[in-house]
């Protein structure tokens, strides 16, 4: 068989033959993939994509360097596989796409400097791991623990973009004062938490990932937590899905809302019109559409105006899947679209559940002087927080939000 | 085989980006929804007319067979270069020119994804009826060149039936006009809505003159079930034969209920044999009046359980059984068939009749969707293209399907085409008479037989 005479991996061939046999070919995929509005060639399309898979494990197609650059033009984002009326699962055909031609030959050159800085540092930045929770120093008055303690019932997972990036470091800033303020018994890792791995599965290099889950795992069972508290969707997605564990795992966004249900926080009134972006990797690919709803409905004077594609429908921001390395000019025009989507509602703000959204948003508000806000849900829940009324708060200062 | 030459002064007329000879991009150039693939020997996306008609001036002149595509989305391989040649794309002619509220038309270039010319005559309160299930990808056109229909084509009608005037680029290269925003015209023979439905061996639309109607103000949706598929038909033939005219009326047969449950869809009274999805739209008092009617015309037929929708979002969710139908169906097994004969609204019982007895003479597992209200069935095929010995059957049971549909009055597509999918079935709804005008139009436009050659003629 062709397959063996090129030695194509039997594994590849049979995990995806599933997949590609079920796929009729209809095109309906090109209806909602972000990539493909944009660079309009068939070969770009979700349905271009699996048929390459198929003529390539059939052995009629050479993996180059442009089928590499083709996959890498994909968010990850899973809106495909949702349009796919005959239920073709293809994302994971495209993860494991790009797993095979990292195995062939190599990791895609823009993908490399992450993946180093991973490999050597445990972080995405580049930056000295210890740095990871220098964050703090811009959080007036912070306690003397800094939110580190040696045992903790719950371990804050930071994340790396949130931890290192100027731009989204509000996240955790305002997440532990959230936290702290609702009493809860928390810690962060700092220095000692690891990237999760999340950038490996889209660069193709999944293996690499076994010693970070190690390290991670090991640091939450020394410090005897049981819950992990994430506000990075694709972390929680990568602990969920990649790290064999007992543990319970929340998005920042289904905890907040539990803090707010048992009275733990109290909210004050803010009057704004707000739209919700369902993060692809909380949303369609997480399942988690109604905490992050339920808390701006638990917030006094919040209008929710929803998107005109929102929950499973919901277009990537254009911050998936890598695509920021390799393509940076489709990021951002696929960010501008999202723009535009977020201009047609008349919000205030734009609200999501994730810092990489955040980032990619804000950074089209700034380039286009857009005049809407974009902020994460934790930042509007510190700011109604900082506006309930003294007497119910259970928590810190005004002048920390006011400060800050 | 495309000389380098030829090949560059191509490249040259549609610029580096927009001619395409990778592998990655023959590869993705070898299909549509059909099944069969073949590599063409190059695409290029043209620009603009000026482009076009350069390409076929050389084309003509050196022979080179042209591919006219859109989004690919046809299901009959009309748009595969079954004889090799150059795909022609049309990704960047993607504009609405105008939409003239006053002569109530629009014009387009024929990149334009259907879906977006709605969206943006419904700001306008117009309404553009033609409406295939592919109708959020495929483009206005492949549209006319597929002569592409819909659920709404009940009462609506197909895209002839909006299709005003043409720029056509003729194979020689030359540019010729047909109609134009005049609502009637009898001026000479009907180019225009000759070219409709012409699958791409006449000529290459680079501007698509198309008539719209107002939007209709308010809708009613109704669905019935049946325990007797003949209380559905008969139902179906109340209705038409009342003067209603709904503007959809689709039939959803007992197997594809039963799928359609096991995938998770919806549930559905024991014993439904037939599911009727029926809406009629205009002026709210009057629909609300039809609904009461069919809601009576289908209670006193038999119907098991007759739901009117009260919200758009009731109809909506009665609309759900049919749109997940296609893709629970299609996930059963490996591949599905998805057959397009149509006969006379009356016979329609008797064809699902036929087409029952059929799957069950080649132990077939054949399902059936109909938009019954024009005729209009859609067997779907369950099988596994790999499977020969099963293919086989299949072929015979299409065969006899035709047939049946021929017999009938019936013609073998109602609004799929012919394409390279049934070809070889044309003698048995055409005379070699027929057959031979047909040759004789495509000699007439395309002398050296270089537009889509190895279509349906």
């Amino acid at each position: 068989m062709a397959v063996n005479n090129h030695e194509r991996s039997q594994m590849i061939w049979e995990s995806f033959a599933d997949e590609f046999d079920q796929c009729i070919k209809c095109g309906l995929c090109q209806a909602t993939c972000p990539v493909c509005k944009e660079l309009l060639l068939e070969k770009y399309t979700p349905r271009g994509k699996i048929q390459l898979t198929r003529y390539y494990c059939r052995g009629d197609l050479e993996l180059s360097e442009h089928f590499r650059d083709i996959f890498a033009k994909c968010l990850l984002c899973g809106v495909c596989s949702v349009t796919c009326p005959s239920g073709v699962d293809l994302r994971s055909v495209f993860t494991g796409m790009r797993e095979e031609l990292t195995k062939k030959q190599g990791v895609h050159p823009k993908a490399r400097p992450a993946v180093t800085s991973l490999m050597e540092h445990h972080n995405l930045s580049g930056e000295d791991n210890e740095e990871r929770g220098d964050w703090r120093d811009d959080i007036k008055d912070t306690p003397g623990h800094r939110y580190e303690w040696e045992k903790a019932r719950v371990v804050y997972f930071v994340g790396c973009v949130a931890s290192f990036f100027p731009m989204v470091q509000e996240i955790p800033r305002k997440l532990v004062q959230i936290l702290d303020s609702a009493g809860v018994d928390f810690t962060i890792l700092a220095g000692e938490e690891w990237c999760c791995g999340f950038p490996l599965i889209g660069a193709g290099s999944p293996q690499q990932m076994v010693e970070a889950m190690k390290h991670n795992l090991e640091k939450v069972r020394a410090a005897g937590a049981r819950r992990i508290v994430f506000s990075c969707p694709s972390c929680l997605k990568t602990w969920k899905e990649h790290y064999e564990t007992d543990l319970e795992l929340f998005h920042s966004s289904e905890f907040i809302r539990e803090l707010i249900a048992g009275g733990d926080i109290s909210l004050g009134p803010l009057d704004t019109r707000v739209t919700y972006h369902d993060p692809c990797d909380l949303g369609r690919n997480g399942g988690i559409y109604d905490a992050p709803r339920q808390i701006l409905e638990a917030i006094p004077g919040v209008t929710l105006v929803e998107l005109e594609k929102n929950r499973a429908q919901s277009v990537c921001c254009g911050g998936g899947g890598n695509l920021e390395m390799v393509a940076p000019e489709l990021s951002i025009r696929i960010a501008g679209k999202k723009m535009e989507e977020i201009q047609r509602t008349g919000a205030d703000t734009v609200v999501t559940s994730c810092q990489q959204c955040v980032r990619t948003i804000k950074g089209m508000v700034r380039r286009e002087k857009a005049k809407f806000e974009v902020t994460d849900i934790t930042g509007l829940v510190f700011r109604s927080m900082s506006l309930a009324r003294t007497d119910d708060r259970p928590g810190r200062d005004h002048q920390t939000y006011e400060s800050m | 085989m495309i000389s380098t030459s030829i090949r560059r002064q191509f490249r040259s007329i549609v610029g580096e980006d927009w001619f395409l000879e990778t592998p990655e991009d023959l590869a993705t150039y070898s299909y549509d929804a059909f099944l069969q693939e073949f590599k063409p020997d190059g695409v290029m996306v043209p620009g603009n007319i000026d482009q076009i008609s350069k390409i076929m001036d050389i084309a003509s002149k050196e022979k080179i067979n042209i591919i006219p595509r859109g989004a690919g989305t046809n299901i009959c391989g009309s748009s595969v270069a079954r004889k090799g040649g150059m795909m022609m794309a049309f990704h960047r002619l993607n504009r609405i020119l105008e939409i003239d509220h006053e002569s109530m038309c629009a014009v387009v270039q024929p990149g334009v994804v259907n879906a977006d010319l709605q969206k943006e005559v419904e700001k306008q309160g117009l309404m553009y009826p033609p409406d295939p299930a592919s109708l959020f990808v495929s483009t206005i056109g492949g549209n006319v060149a597929l002569n592409a229909g819909g659920p709404r084509g009940v009462k609506y009608g197909v895209t002839r039936d909006y299709l005003l005037g043409l720029e056509v680029v003729l194979p020689s290269g030359e540019v010729v006009r047909t109609g134009g925003k005049a609502l009637k015209s009898v001026s000479g023979y009907d180019l225009t809505r000759l070219m409709c439905g012409s699958e791409g061996t006449l000529g290459i639309f680079t501007e698509i003159i198309l008539r719209l109607v107002p939007l209709p103000p308010a809708k009613a949706t109704l669905q019935a079930i049946f325990s007797d598929l003949d209380d559905a038909a008969t139902t179906v033939s109340a209705i038409i034969g009342s003067g209603i005219v709904p503007t959809t009326l689709e039939l959803i047969d007992r197997v594809v209920l039963e799928v359609i449950r096991d995938y998770g869809g919806a549930q559905f009274p024991e014993g439904a044999e037939a599911l009727l999805l029926i809406e009629v739209d205009g002026e709210k008092e009057v629909v609300e009046g039809q609904g009461e009617r069919i809601e009576q015309f289908c209670r006193k037929r038999g119907a098991v359980s007759v739901e009117r929708a009260s919200s758009p979002e009731k109809a909506e969710k009665l609309w759900q059984a049919r749109r997940s139908a296609f893709g629970a169906v299609a996930g059963l097994r490996p591949n599905c068939i998805v057959e397009d004969a149509t006969v006379p609204v009356k016979r329609l019982p008797g064809m699902i009749r036929k087409i029952v007895e059929i799957s069950e003479k080649y132990t077939l597992k054949i399902g059936v969707l109909a938009h019954a209200g024009d005729g209009n069935l859609h067997p779907l095929i369950m099988t596994d293209l790999r499977d020969k010995e099963e293919m086989a059957r299949i072929d015979k049971a299409v065969e006899e399907l035709f047939e049946a549909a021929i017999s009938m009055g019936g013609t073998l597509s109602g609004e799929h085409g012919i394409g390279i999918a049934k070809d070889r079935f044309m003698s048995m709804e055409f005379s070699e008479r027929a057959i031979e005008l047909m040759r004789g139009i495509k000699r007439v436009f395309d002398p050296n037989n270089i537009l889509n050659p190895g279509s349906f003629l």
